[in-house]
């Protein structure tokens, strides 16, 4: 179990953001209609005049204009054959299509806009033309009113409304824009997340700290050990880093004292222990008291033997002894955390009230944490977890913060606590 | 809630908010608490943040290391709650994991209040049992400390000293603290 030889094997995945998952879940339904490709700008104006509430902003992410061969395979099966529609009246004014509403294939980067040459040819083989989501306009009235306005005035095939069924909001990284293009409808992806951290920042950050994250996560489940060993807690324990000044400092490390008694004696291992000992919680105390003794202040004020703030362990103590943390910080801004296993929802919320930089943890808790936000679980829970996702909420609580899991090859941690245990 | 009831509250509610006034004279956030059991307060706590340098040492986690040093655990099933301010997420998730019996608070917290200000920590799905919550009781008297708090950290910085500093002191701003748009049924819920 030692830091210096493990091999590190596993990925370090980022946490999808509350409103990442409401993305990538929410679909809805819209109206698509065949029409000649040089009236898409007409049908444009009449939608958006008919219906004002509606603002095109909302389906931004939605290719306009598509021709067939770019729709996904089961709409190109549910669609067969296009229709050929006669020309239009000649009198119409010649249209330019603008680039949003250009049919494009969907691109595998996704940021590159190609205005398409439209040609007289072109102009009338049939596109798919995205009207607007369902809830803003019944059947019957949008028949109507596609009839009344050209193309439809001079053609003599009715309109023929088709419902298509797309994401809601935008994608959030151009793997999902290529995904949603292959499974719903050709997507449009601007390279930036309006749900979550910007993709390159997640990157940069996943970059600067992956080649240790084996290292610190040895180190967290060595406090683990050595906790429980001593009969004072669960296999669970936490590492904070200082990465600031270019090498990574080790500024605490705390394992889980849920069994220690106000004597520090252990206690029976009976409901849920003395839940403000939780490793993340004894961790941030260490910081706390340092910045104190290096103030000069006396680091034991107001302090209290229920919060198990003192080093107990072997692998705590040296880290509690340096001296290498500036006394003129504030709380743990710029400090990352490492945990063995997702804090609960207390713990979650002392990281954010602490002002973290970063969080990394080991095994998912889909019972009690309170960091993940989507419901993938584990193998012992599928499917489960409390979505509260509280890394990145930045429109409900006052901080946020960057977040991942570290999926293990090994998975022998899964099995080291029990899964309604709150780390 | 009826007269007799009424009386009852607001008795201990007034113990609670003479702890945040302790922690406005000793230059903390206002919020105080008092934690009862068989119409007996059994302990008290108020913030400790700014003299701690810890972010997490909020009213309910000082007077339940004080309580917790001679009590069992299992008393707290039997205990009430009284605090100034809405408990955060970090309090409510851990009062529901101690197995608190209910909570009384004065004023909502719209920053990170965890029963009923932003999230509803006490009731969401949990392998914990849920607990009631009852907000309201001497709201203005809990605002109108945060506020004196407010005012007599920005009279005393002059000169910008530690702006670090100043920002955990005014965790709680004066305009985060007010009922939440959908107010809650004043039911025991
Ligand atoms: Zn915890
Ligand atoms: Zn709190």
């Amino acid at each position: 179990m030692g830091a210096d030889n493990a091999i590190p094997s596993g990925q370090l995945v980022p946490l999808r953001t509350k409103d990442e998952v409401r993305a990538s879940l929410e679909t809805h339904r819209v109206y698509v209609v065949e029409i000649p490709a040089r009236f898409a700008n007409t049908v444009k104006d009449v939608i958006q005049a008919a219906i004002p509430g509606f603002k095109t902003a909302e389906i931004s992410h939605l290719r306009r204009v598509v021709q067939f061969k770019y729709l996904p395979a089961h709409l190109q099966k549910q669609f067969y054959p296009p229709a050929r529609l006669q020309r239009g009246d000649e009198d119409t004014s010649p249209i330019s299509l603008s680039p949003c509403s250009t049919p494009l294939p969907p691109s595998p980067t996704g940021d590159v806009e190609i205005i398409e040459e439209a040609n007289t040819e072109d102009e009338d083989i049939v596109r798919f033309f995205v009207l607007c989501p369902t809830r803003f306009i019944q059947h019957a009235e949008l028949f109507a009113l596609l009839r009344r306005n050209p193309p439809f005035t001079n053609i003599p095939v009715p309109p023929k409304l088709l419902y298509v069924t797309v994401p809601a909001l935008a994608p959030t990284s151009a793997e999902q824009a290529t995904m949603w293009s292959e499974t719903y409808w050709p997507i449009a992806y601007k390279n930036t997340n309006p749900y979550g951290p910007h993709p390159s920042l997640v990157l940069r950050n996943t970059i600067e700290i992956e080649s240790e994250v084996h290292k610190w996560l040895a180190v967290a489940a060595e406090a683990g050990s050595e906790i429980a060993a001593l009969g004072l807690g669960e296999k669970i324990g936490c590492v904070v880093v200082d990465r600031t000044r270019g090498t990574s400092e080790v500024i605490a490390v705390a394992g889980d004292c849920r069994w220690r008694s106000p004597s520090g004696a252990t206690e029976a291992h009976l409901g849920r222990g003395n839940v403000m000992a939780h490793s993340v919680q004894r961790a941030i105390a260490m910081v706390a008291k340092k910045r104190l003794r290096m103030a000069g202040a006396d680091p034991a004020l107001l302090d209290r033997s229920l919060f198990c703030d003192i080093p107990l362990t072997d692998v705590e103590k040296p880290y509690w002894e340096t001296e290498n943390i500036p006394a003129s910080g504030y709380l743990c801004v710029d400090l990352d955390i490492y945990m063995t296993h997702e804090p609960c929802v207390m713990c979650s919320m002392a990281i954010l009230h602490s002002r973290f930089r970063r969080c990394i943890f080991g095994t998912r808790m889909p019972l009690t944490g309170g960091m993940t936000a989507d419901t993938i679980g584990t193998l012992a829970n599928p499917g489960k977890g409390l979505q509260h996702g509280m890394f990145w909420r930045p429109s409900e609580l006052n901080w946020k913060f960057l977040a991942w899991e570290w999926q293990s090859k090994e998975k022998d941690a899964e099995a080291s606590v029990k899964d309604i245990l709150h780390v | 809630m009826n007269p007799e009831e009424k009386v009852y509250h607001e008795r201990f509610m007034r113990e609670a908010i003479a702890m945040a006034e302790l922690a406005l004279k000793s230059d903390e956030t206002p919020v105080g608490c008092v934690f009862v059991k068989g119409g007996e307060v059994i302990g008290r706590g108020m913030n400790e943040t700014n003299r701690t340098l810890n972010g997490t040492r909020h009213a309910e986690f000082v007077a339940l290391a004080g309580i917790l040093s001679t009590m069992p655990i299992s008393t707290l099933k039997e205990t009430d709650l009284y605090v100034t301010v809405e408990p955060c997420v970090m309090c409510a998730s851990m009062l529901r994991q101690y197995g608190i019996r209910a909570v009384y608070f004065g004023c909502w917290n719209e920053r990170f209040g965890g029963t009923g200000g932003v999230l509803n920590i006490h009731s969401d799905p949990s392998v914990d049992k849920p607990y009631p919550v009852h907000g309201g009781i001497f709201r203005e008297e809990a605002i109108m400390l945060l506020r004196k708090f407010y005012v007599q950290e920005n009279e005393k910085a002059p000169e910008p000293k530690q702006k670090k500093t100043r920002e955990l002191k005014t965790e709680i701003l004066p305009m985060d603290i007010h009922a939440p748009k959908s107010t809650p049924s004043p039911s025991l819920v």
